[in-house]
């Protein structure tokens, strides 16, 4: 008889394997309550959590909502505030006034027209963004995405949250165990026990003694204790398409606790590398992601503290050496990797938890039913990560490869040897038509869709060939589109309160549930 | 702006005050916070329905009198003849602590009113009105508040959009009402069922159900002041 799938065993107690935790659990509430499948996660006492990313992606409110985690507790627990995006300064040519966003919606009418031709042709000069998006603006302006009475979970714009990730995955424990009936074990792992088909049989652990699961989640960070070490899956380096190799990052207070809070990432680019700016209620968070080949630590941190200014004195930068890259394998025999034991990649567009909740809801949606069928669920699995790393790995590059800056660390960028040959076709391609819908960016769960890819290029001054009278088919749906963007972006100025007005008031009097 | 005031009857003795319902002295309203006690008498007459506060978010329960904004289709030069919420009864007072206060700025502070005090500086009958209605209106406002968290709690509450057309050609679009969701009452557990019946709020919440049928009568109501020339909106 084949063996059923019923007891799922999460190693390590960070956002990875909480989220995961969560995720499942959710997912196979009635059979928890019927005592027919168990979620359990094993933490150690003695490691400390990376908490790595302070900025998420808008699915997090899916998965959250999902899960029966209430907005209004996240707000109040994990120091959390709205993003709505992106800007990235100084990227292109790093004069002063250059920049551009990567927001969170799409442009408008974007599964009718593509707005990019027409705004090639048009010739006012507005930025792409602010022609197809109100969303710039509201950043411009330090606007939350919604009001106080709009529900929890949902938008007037859409958004994300910078949250504290030493705050988040406490919060989310809490809610696992006490909701979701996730057994938490505080245990350290000592040995792996294998059985002959190379499976993972059980855990030996000093403080619980022997843990048994059909299935093992392996979210024990860069150490990869599972998969990594038990089953020697190798790691793939990704360091000759994105040079950046280490983070230098600090909190910072704000000069009052009324200072205006930004609504979006403030992502600068320096000599060699770019630097993160995330408002918090309580503090800025502020890192130089960078290229130790590039730049030394002391001039890196002499340029991180140039970006934050007086507010940096008497503060000490934490150093993080940072791995670019993934698994060869996902999952392999009954053994999946989530989270940073999956792999890393350098924060550009806050794709670790993303990442994440996509496996995790991956793992919770196909929860194979019998060991029998794991085989193909997991080839699924990891046919769906290797894509997706592959894309996100493009994606963060194109940020590098349109710079015109001067320094050898953006010229170095622009070397064709270090650009990926898909990345490359395309650029290729959109030469003579702009990414859209009919793009290859087809998977349900894409992370990066084709906005995206036009936020970035038309963002960095990319050139697409389009020829006057070519578009007139869709001209008048086009200028429609554009003419309901510019009356949506003056009606939401007025509308929406400020970011900090607005988390104050979810800490005073809460989000409705509806 | 307002000036209020903790009222006495050595500073107040003299002061008159407008109690009649008039849009000029702020009746012209089209919605109106209520409480429980008051549900009976608005069934009568108005929807009741929830609704947020554009400050706090929190839901509250209020009478729908009109559609637009400044509008109360149950006002007119002899004023409201139909039941009067508390809110619009109580005119310039407000309740501070356990004392009574008035905004000395409020229009229906006005000469020819009806006076506060006697000579002897006693309350009036009016202003003993005034503060048996705040005997009423200020735990009222407690209960009520308790009432629709438990029907946000239980997930009682369920957006309404109201639509309508009007025989002139405008339409309205009403948004951001909330009414009962009867499927989820029909679907609660019988023990809360009984918790809501002996707190007295399943006569409550089948009263909000009911005044829905109250929303097409308004909006009879709205027509006609639509097609009436010159005598248009009430109490204006």
């Amino acid at each position: 008889m084949v063996k059923p799938i019923q007891n799922i065993v999460i190693v390590g107690g960070g956002t990875a394997g909480w989220l995961t935790a969560g995720v499942i659990a959710a997912r196979h509430r009635g059979r928890i309550e019927k005592g027919t499948f168990s979620v359990t996660l094993i933490e150690s006492p003695n490691v400390p959590i990376i908490g790595v990313g302070e900025g998420t992606w808008p699915t997090l409110r899916t998965t959250l909502e999902k899960m029966g985690v209430s907005e209004t507790d996240l707000f109040r627990h994990c120091d959390a505030a709205f993003k709505q995006g992106a800007r990235f300064a100084r990227w292109t040519t790093g004069a002063e006034n250059d920049g551009y966003y990567h927001p969170l919606m799409l442009p408008q009418g974007f599964t009718q027209v593509n707005l990019v031709p027409h705004w090639l042709e048009d010739e006012q000069g507005r930025s792409f963004c602010d022609t197809v998006t109100p969303q710039g603006a509201l950043c411009d302006e330090g606007l939350a995405p919604k009001t106080i009475t709009t529900p929890e979970y949902q938008a007037v714009a859409n958004y994300a949250y910078h949250l504290d990730a030493g705050k988040f995955a406490p919060f989310i424990q809490k809610h696992c165990t006490m909701k979701l009936g996730v057994r938490h074990v505080l245990a350290d792992v000592q040995t792996v026990n294998m059985a002959e088909n190379g499976d993972i049989k059980s855990l030996t652990t000093e403080q619980a003694g022997e843990i048994s699961g059909d299935l093992f989640v392996d979210c024990t960070g860069f150490r990869s204790m599972l998969l990594g070490k038990a089953l020697g899956v190798g790691f793939k380096d990704c360091n000759d398409v994105l040079f950046c190799d280490t983070a230098m990052a600090m909190q910072v207070p704000y000069e009052t606790p009324e200072s205006p809070m930004a609504s979006h990432t403030i992502s600068t680019a320096h000599s060699a590398g770019w630097t993160w700016d995330i408002g918090l209620p309580t503090r800025r968070g502020v890192g130089y992601v960078y290229s130790s080949n590039h730049i030394s630590d002391d001039q890196a941190e002499a340029e991180l503290r140039l970006y934050i200014g007086p507010q940096a004195k008497g503060l000490t930068p934490r150093k993080i050496p940072i791995r670019g890259g993934h698994r060869e394998t996902f999952w392999k025999n009954n053994c999946v990797a989530v989270g940073l034991a999956s792999g890393f990649l350098e924060p550009l567009e806050s794709s670790a938890i993303v990442l994440v909740e996509l496996a995790a809801k991956l793992i919770a949606e196909q929860m194979p039913a019998n060991r029998g069928v794991m085989d193909i669920v997991a080839a699924r699995f990891n046919d769906v990560n290797h894509y997706r790393w592959g894309r996100i790995i493009d994606f963060l590059k194109l940020h590098y490869v349109l710079t015109k800056r001067p320094e050898k660390f953006w010229q170095d960028n622009t070397d064709p040897a270090s650009v990926p040959d898909r990345l490359k076709n395309l650029l290729h391609l959109w030469k003579y038509q702009p990414p859209w819908f009919f793009d290859e960016f087809d998977r349900i769960e894409e992370v990066f869709p084709a906005a995206s890819y036009q936020y970035v290029l038309y963002g960095m001054g990319f050139k697409t060939d389009v020829a006057p009278g070519d578009n007139n088919g869709t001209h008048s749906m086009a200028v429609s589109y554009m003419n309901e963007n510019a009356a949506m972006t003056r009606k939401l100025r007025t509308q929406l309160p400020k970011n900090r007005e607005l988390v104050k008031k979810i800490h005073e009097y809460g989000l409705q549930p509806i | 702006m307002t000036n209020v005031a903790l009222l006495n009857n050595h500073d107040h003795r003299a002061l008159r005050v407008q109690a009649g319902a008039s849009a000029r002295y702020g009746d012209n309203q089209r919605f109106v916070a209520v409480i429980l006690g008051e549900f009976p008498h608005l069934v009568a007459h108005y929807p009741i329905l929830l609704t947020k506060d554009q400050n706090t978010g929190a839901f509250f329960a209020g009478a729908m009198l009109g559609f637009d904004e400044g509008e109360n289709l149950f006002l007119d030069e002899r004023g409201m003849e139909t039941y009067r919420p508390l809110n619009l009864q109580r005119g310039p007072f407000f309740t501070a602590g356990t004392e009574v206060a008035i905004d000395l700025d409020s229009p229906r502070v006005a000469a020819g009113g009806k006076p506060l005090f006697t000579e002897q500086g006693e309350p009036t009958q009016y202003l003993q009105s005034i503060m048996a209605l705040f005997r009423d209106l200020k735990p009222g406002l407690e209960m009520t508040k308790t009432f629709v968290e438990s029907l946000v709690g239980l997930k009682l509450v369920e957006p309404i959009d109201i639509d309508l057309a009007f025989d002139d050609g405008s339409k309205r679009k009403l948004t951001g009402l909330y009414t009962v969701n009867q499927q989820v009452l029909s679907a609660l557990p019988d023990a809360t069922v009984v918790d809501l019946f002996r707190k007295g709020y399943l006569q409550l919440i089948y009263l909000m159900m009911a005044s829905l049928k109250q929303v097409p009568v308004l909006a009879r109501r709205k027509n006609d002041a639509l097609l009436k020339p010159s005598a248009q909106l009430a109490g204006a």
